[in-house]
């Protein structure tokens, strides 16, 4: 994301070349902030099926003008009007929309990673507005006058570390699929993908208290703390379902286990020597994951970071947002 | 960057928009094409849409059964027309295709095929007809055009068909004005790009031939020959005699042309000169059609040097006839001058062809030969004839019986029944036998005004043929029919025959409201044939001259049509802007709102919503801060909150408050607002 960023900058500061391929290409994350598209930013050219309308229509005038055929130039003005019309619908239908950046997601690597932007449609309808990121699956909406709606992109996330949203194009075809209008946005949103939890991870270590305690400590999990309120990640078992039925909203029961599991110490050095780093931060990811679910506080002793012992959801957050930044090998 | 979109299935209420969009395209050809053909591809765009989806398994074979079906019936077009590759069997091969097509069509792209084959199949019908109905046959195929693209675009379209034959209809209305403008001043070409467009299998018209039954063959069309808008009163119906081919060369029972085009002389433009404007159908052929006889070449009508100058439509022959330079392949137009005469000065020259006559009718040539001596001229043996003529008992018919060895022989002294072609015919053989050059003259008599438009109709009907015979150095005007049935020369066709003839409608005598009614359909065709169909190169330079343009450029008219072009796209998108002007206005006075307070020093910063910044610009002026706090209040509430009924009055207020304070400078030093309170209700909160 920095690159993406000192890009941007490098970009505002450079020649009227660099300036033009932005404007043309928005390379860089250049939309601070809510984007209103305008003619400046809006490119439209025939779909497929449009230029094999448009050849039709070509055909149809050198008939007409070989056989002297008035009303054939007269049905290809008219269908050709057609076309033209629909040209300034598509252009209408995207004319005048809001982008606005909402907020980037988190993921684990392998998984997607869900960006939010926000459209405005301002006065007038917008019908089958496609929101694509430069991967994973595009979203469409429509909109009425006056809303504001969500949409969400899911970008696949193969690695660790930041992930930024990257260049995303807006585009419609409506209303007869002949005209493809389109734009890009490009916001600096960059969301974090931690490491991917190992499968088959051994077990966790064993607590301050020792092995014993934390072997019991499942037997102590049983008595109900209390309940919080659910954060994304927390356990399916842990919810609060009872709450969610009534209706009163999403919590995570909170268990009596700092005693039982006692406290988890993750160190970085006290993995067995031959791991490579990636390794070693794919199980610390896993252990996280498990002292999560046993609750169990823990800290986090990696390289460069040190997290004291703490438990919830933005502790959790935190230690895997220092696994997904720990620098690779290769940037070392 | 767009991942190509995979082409989808298509779902039923698909198919039915392509089923529709394909008989709209289909239905204006029944008729002009093979019967077979019309039903058979009628039947498979039905097939397809109607049947159940278990019976729709024909797609499964689609590698194999279609081309098959498709190579059939090209076959079976080829053995009934004779001929594949040319335009008809073109068309009705398309026709066949697109029913072929539609069987197997499985998914969006067979669609986007499907649109492209009709949407040309539709243009079709006008090499066949261009008139009122095929025109608007045009509507149900855009209108199923727009819908089709719309279902073909996104499967929830396809099933609201009311709204999207209403959204179609929309963009059609918008697109008009363009295609009215291009349709104006889109260059016509003088002449075809490719081949000869001339094959008007089915046009009716004179031929170049004449044999007893051709005339009147022709006589029972109603079918309209020309129309003609006289420039002052139109002459008698004894002078309507409209000149088309002269045959020459008779062979025993055929009359041919003689195709010798040698120019000729024009008549004295007086006495009686008359002018007038033909509209002539296409027929395909070459000649023009002028009244006897013509004193100058035709002209196109208008009055422009320029086309004039070097570009004669036409020229004439040494007997008299217009030839055109090209087929008349297309409806034209021309204004001709003509001296109302039934003789012009004749030459030697071509003295025996008019006399060739070959052996055959021998009772024919020897009562010419036993009658020529009992008169001692020329004159007075011809009024003999004709008054022979008029004497026996011959029959004026529709109908005549067919003769075949020796036809003048079997038509003069036995059957004694027949056409004006029979008469004219024999009439010129017993000129011929008796040694006085004659040929036979084809074209048309009569002619009918149109009570509605102030114009002349010539109808295939008042298809005729006459005689002229070379006496005294002049070449006179006979018409055996007039001796026969003179009403048909008076008043046409209708009166001519005997009741219980089948004499064509319009052809008839009696003026019933039906007929008036139709006459007046009829001067509304002729507008169209003349404004819409007739719309050719000379048409639009007399209409850009009315408009002032007469030398334009065609980079000039380039120019105009993308100008227009241009304003049409700016005039349809600023109707949306003004429309979305009313909601932004909020926008427009905040955006003055900051400009003001930042020439005054303080500059919004680019995060700061209007509630923050509208308190800080209320600390720096404190004698402002009220009304800064209401301005940024309603403008937060108007652009960020619900939609709000009262938002007109919300925004007035806005407006009062923003051009309530004061410019930059006053603002600095310290001009507070006025002492009466603007009349504010205090109803933000």
């Amino acid at each position: 994301m920095t690159t993406l960023a000192s890009a941007g900058l490098r970009t505002q500061a450079k020649s009227w070349k660099a300036r033009v391929r932005q404007r043309v290409w928005r390379l860089a994350p250049g939309d601070l902030e809510r984007v209103v598209l305008r003619h400046s930013r809006i490119y439209i050219l025939p779909t497929p099926r449009g230029i094999a309308l448009i050849a039709t229509l070509v055909i149809m005038l050198l008939t007409a003008m070989n056989y002297a055929l008035s009303l054939g130039y007269a049905l290809t003005f008219l269908a050709g009007g057609l076309v033209a019309a629909a040209l300034l619908a598509t252009f209408r239908n995207l004319a005048g929309l809001a982008v606005s950046p909402l907020g980037a997601g988190e993921a684990f690597a392998g998984g997607v990673l869900e960006f939010t932007l926000s459209l405005a449609s301002g006065a007038r309808q917008r019908i089958g507005i496609t929101v694509a990121g430069r991967q994973g699956l595009p979203g469409s909406v429509d909109l009425p006058p006056g809303a504001t709606r969500p949409v969400a992109l899911s970008i696949p996330a193969p690695k660790r570390g930041r992930l930024g949203l990257g260049r995303v194009s807006v585009s419609s075809d409506f209303p007869l699929g002949i005209w493809r209008a389109w734009a890009y946005v490009h916001f600096p949103l960059t969301g974090t993908v931690f490491p991917a939890p190992e499968t088959g991870a051994p077990p966790l270590p064993p607590g301050r208290h020792g092995s014993f305690v934390g072997r019991s400590s499942r037997l102590a999990d049983t008595e109900l703390a209390g309940l919080r309120e659910y954060e994304r990640g927390d356990a399916l078992n842990r919810i609060a379902w009872k709450a969610v039925a009534r209706g009163a909203g999403w919590y995570s029961k909170q268990f009596e286990g700092t005693g039982g599991g006692g406290t988890l110490e993750l160190h970085w050095s006290e993995m067995p020597a031959g791991l490579d780093s990636e390794t070693r931060l794919s199980r610390i990811s896993a252990w996280i994951l498990a002292a999560e679910r046993a609750a169990r506080p823990f800290s986090l002793h990696i390289p460069g970071t040190l997290l004291p012992t703490a438990q919830g959801a933005s502790h959790r957050r935190a230690a895997l947002t220092a696994l997904a930044l720990f620098p690779s090998d290769s940037d070392r | 960057m767009t991942a190509k979109k995979a082409s989808l299935p298509l779902i039923q209420a698909q198919v039915y928009w392509l089923g529709a969009l394909l008989v709209s395209a289909q239905w204006p050809l029944w008729g002009h094409i093979l019967t077979w053909n019309a039903v058979a591809g009628a039947a498979l765009v039905v097939a397809r849409v109607a049947l159940p989806p278990k019976w729709r398994a024909l797609t499964r074979h689609r590698r194999w059964l279609l081309p098959l079906l498709a190579i059939a019936g090209a076959l079976a077009i080829r053995s009934d027309l004779g001929y594949f590759l040319a335009r008809d069997p073109c068309v009705e091969f398309l026709y066949l295709l697109v029913g072929i097509k539609f069987i197997e069509a499985r998914d969006t792209r067979d669609g986007t095929l499907l649109i492209c084959l009709a949407l040309f199949l539709s243009l079709t019908q006008f090499f066949y007809l261009q008139t009122i109905a095929s025109a608007l046959s045009m509507v149900p195929v855009l209108l199923a055009l727009g819908g089709t693209l719309a279902a073909l675009r996104g499967a929830a379209a396809a099933f609201d068909w009311r709204g999207q034959i209403r959204a179609t209809t929309r963009l059609i209305v918008q697109g008009i004005p363009l295609a009215l403008l291009v349709f104006v001043l889109f260059p016509r070409l003088a002449g075809p790009l490719w081949g000869t467009p001339t094959e008007a299998g089915g046009r009716s018209g004179l031929s170049d031939s004449m044999r007893p039954g051709s005339i009147s063959e022709l006589s029972l069309s109603d079918a309209v020959a020309f129309r003609v808008d006289f420039n002052g009163p139109p002459p008698p119906p004894a002078d309507r005699y409209w000149r088309g081919p002269v045959l020459s060369r008779f062979d025993g029972a055929e009359w041919r042309a003689m195709y010798r085009f040698v120019p000729g002389k024009f008549v004295p433009r007086q006495p009686r000169a008359i002018e007038y404007t033909v509209t002539l159908e296409p027929h395909g052929k070459n000649w023009l059609f002028a009244l006897e006889y013509p004193s100058a070449l035709p002209r196109s009508p208008s009055n422009d040097p320029l086309a004039q100058a070097g570009s004669d439509i036409a020229y004439l022959t040494y007997d008299q006839q217009l030839v055109a330079k090209s087929p008349v392949s297309q409806a034209i137009r021309y204004t001709q001058r003509s001296s109302l005469r039934d003789s012009y000065p004749a030459t030697d020259e071509y003295k025996r062809e008019a006399l060739q006559l070959p052996h055959n009718n021998p009772r024919t040539l020897a009562f010419a030969k036993e009658m020529r001596e009992h008169f001692d001229s020329d004159r007075a043996y011809v009024n003999a004839v004709l008054a022979w003529f008029h004497k026996e008992p011959f029959v004026y018919t529709l109908a005549p019986p067919l003769l075949d060895r020796d036809p003048v022989d079997g038509f003069l002294f036995d059957t004694r029944r027949g056409f004006c072609e029979h008469y004219a015919g024999a009439f010129t053989v017993l000129l011929r036998a008796a040694g006085i050059p004659a040929r036979v003259v084809t074209g048309y008599q009569g002619g009918e005004m149109n009570p509605d438009g102030d114009y002349m109709i010539v109808r295939q009907s008042d298809a005729h043929a006459w005689t002229e015979a070379m006496l005294d150095g002049q070449w006179q005007r006979f018409d055996p029919t007039a001796a026969v049935a003179p009403s048909r020369i008076e008043r046409g066709l209708g009166a001519a025959m005997s009741a219980g003839e089948p004499v064509p409608y319009f052809a008839r005598l009696e003026m019933t409201w039906i007929k008036s009614l139709r006459l007046q359909w009829d001067a509304v065709n002729y507008q169209w044939q003349r404004g819409v169909v007739g719309f050719n190169l000379e048409r639009q330079r007399d209409l850009l001259r009315d408009f002032g343009l007469e030398d334009v450029r065609p980079w000039q008219m380039v120019a105009a049509v993308a100008g227009v072009v241009f304003l049409w796209g700016a005039l349809l998108l600023g109707a949306a802007r003004l429309r979305r002007s009313r909601v932004d206005a909020e926008v427009a006075l905040w955006n003055a709102l900051c400009r003001r307070l930042g020439r005054a020093g303080l500059t919004r910063a680019p995060e700061e919503g209007p509630i923050a910044y509208t308190r800080r610009a209320g600390e720096r002026w404190p004698q402002w801060s009220g009304v800064l706090a209401r301005i940024g209040q309603r403008y937060a509430q108007l652009h960020y909150g619900p939609p709000d009924p009262g938002r007109e009055q919300v925004l007035e207020h806005m407006r009062t408050d923003v051009l309530a304070l004061p410019g930059p400078r006053d603002l600095n030093e310290g001009a507070g607002p006025a002492s009466v309170a603007p009349r504010q209700p205090e109803t933000v909160e």
